[in-house]
């Protein structure tokens, strides 16, 4: 079971509070903790990579374990840590409000 | 280790400005030599603001020797649930008079320099000129590439936070070889993806925690002491109590602070962030629209109109136009509600999300559908000024 945390207005999109909790068969990857996201929240398809080319969009960012991963390549294996669950995957969004 | 500011020349204090700063003066850290250092320092605050309040207070009762405040905005009575800076006396007056004469009151050794205007890349590079540090309490993305990329150009640090609902994020851009702004974010998001605080809502005390280590950086810059969060990003959500720090590095392609800059002078930040078309539409997706007073003389007239509602169920508490409440969130879910025969009215706060609506429901086959212009808000404007805003 992998935690992640979306941005708050994500959250609102997607009818959730807190942390999210996804399934993830076989390797723990960005891009398999992403699908197993957005097939349970469709309506998050597009917000945080590219409808098209499924890349990162350039005002989201991808942290966990105090690490930036956003420019780690999608199939690469999340920290240990985040897949134990004792840390989550962290979606940062910008944000203006001042 | 923070980037030290060099004095321009040593400042003494007076006997009374001695047992005003007593309580720095005894601790180290700071001493004589750091609140000279305070004195001479000049920072420049970007917004008045949620931000801005505990910002320039601190910093004004800190001792800054000349601090800068810009902001074209008056003061209204949403802003005083979070910008403590402002009173109620205060509503409808300059936010930037208004803020001045708080900081006069707490401590009259500081100059104030007011720069009423919008901070617009015509001006940005003079006004920063002024200043050592700039402290972005802005609440729009143009302006947030804009004091990003005035503050490389200009080599001066941006003490930086952002602010929605429960959650807030920090950091010291543009400073050393930390990263900037356009490092992390090299993009804003497409306009009315991210909600504003108009609309999204902000917890009234969350301008304060971020305002304040807003406050707590420009004062470490200024003593080159501790460590900065320079390179570092400060998440806080207040809602959990959580304070999560992440790393943040340079981005080498960055284009205004990479190896081989593309932008290497101020840009129209309001096109760059696609806020001239979204205005020039009135809301982000073009749709057919009603204007409120040809909608209340249709529902006056008896005419079949099928008024949809598509904020919250916490908004529709506040005010309403009796209609069919479905958020938008729900509406492909619940679309079945709707008869496509009857002409349907959506609306929202303010015709972002009834036009997001409108749009979902042309593309579901709905031909006689339409979005209220300026949403409830101005439905209270136009129609019924006993209407509460919020």
């Amino acid at each position: 079971m992998i935690r992640v945390i979306i941005p708050a207005h994500l959250r609102t999109l997607a009818r959730v509070e807190g942390e999210v909790r996804v399934e993830v068969e076989g390797v723990a990857t960005q891009r398999a903790v992403l699908d197993a996201l957005e097939e349970r929240y469709p309506m998050l398809r597009g917000t945080i990579r590219d409808h098209v080319t499924q890349k990162r969009r350039p005002f989201v960012r991808f942290f966990a374990c105090e690490r930036d991963l956003s420019h780690e390549a999608p199939d690469a294996r999340l920290p240990d840590a985040v897949i134990a669950g004792t840390e989550p995957f962290l979606i940062v969004g910008a944000i203006a409000g001042g | 280790m923070a980037t030290p500011n060099e004095p321009a020349a040593p400042m003494t204090l007076s006997n009374d400005e001695v047992l005003r700063y007593s309580r720095h003066l005894i601790m180290p850290e700071v001493g004589v030599e750091g609140q000279q250092r305070i004195k001479a320092a000049r920072v420049l605050c970007v917004g008045t603001g949620g931000l801005g309040s505990p910002l320039a207070l601190y910093l004004a009762a800190a001792g800054v020797g000349t601090l800068g405040l810009v902001d074209f905005d008056v003061v209204d009575y949403t802003n005083l649930q979070r910008q403590i800076i402002h009173t109620t006396g205060d509503v409808g007056r300059s936010k930037v008079q208004s803020a001045a004469e708080k900081i006069a009151a707490i401590n009259p050794f500081v100059q104030v320099l007011r720069f009423e205007a919008k901070l617009t890349s015509a001006n940005a590079m003079e006004i920063f000129r002024e200043f050592d540090i700039i402290a972005d309490g802005t609440d729009n993305f143009a302006t947030r590439y804009l004091v990003n990329d005035a503050c490389v150009l200009s080599g001066k640090p941006n003490v930086y936070a952002s602010i929605f609902r429960f959650e807030g994020q920090a950091s010291v851009f543009g400073a050393g070889s930390g990263p900037c702004y356009r490092c992390l974010y090299p993009e804003p998001p497409p306009p009315g993806s991210v909600p504003s605080c108009v609309e999204g809502g902000v917890l009234g005390v969350l301008p304060g925690l971020l305002g304040v280590i807003q406050a707590t950086e420009v004062i470490k810059l200024i003593l080159g002491a501790g460590d900065s969060l320079i390179g570092r990003l400060l998440l806080v959500d207040a809602l959990a109590m959580r304070f999560r720090e992440v790393k943040i590095s340079r981005d080498p392609e960055c284009p205004v602070c990479g190896a081989n800059p593309t932008v290497k002078e101020l840009i129209d930040y309001e096109q760059f962030c696609g806020v001239r078309s979204q205005e020039s539409s009135g809301a982000v997706v073009q749709v057919p629209e009603i204007q409120p007073e040809e909608l209340k003389r249709k529902l006056d007239g008896g005419a079949d109109v099928f008024v949809l509602d598509v904020r919250e169920p916490h908004e529709y508490q506040i005010c309403n136009l009796g209609g069919h409440l479905i958020p938008l969130g729900e509406l492909p879910q619940r679309v079945h509600e709707l008869d496509r025969s009857r002409e349907i009215v959506a609306h929202c706060k303010g015709g972002v999300r009834s036009a997001k609506a409108v749009a979902f429901l042309q593309g579901a086959g709905f031909e006689k559908v339409s979005s209220l212009a300026g949403g409830i808000l101005a439905w209270a404007d136009k129609v019924d000024s006993k209407m509460p805003k919020y």
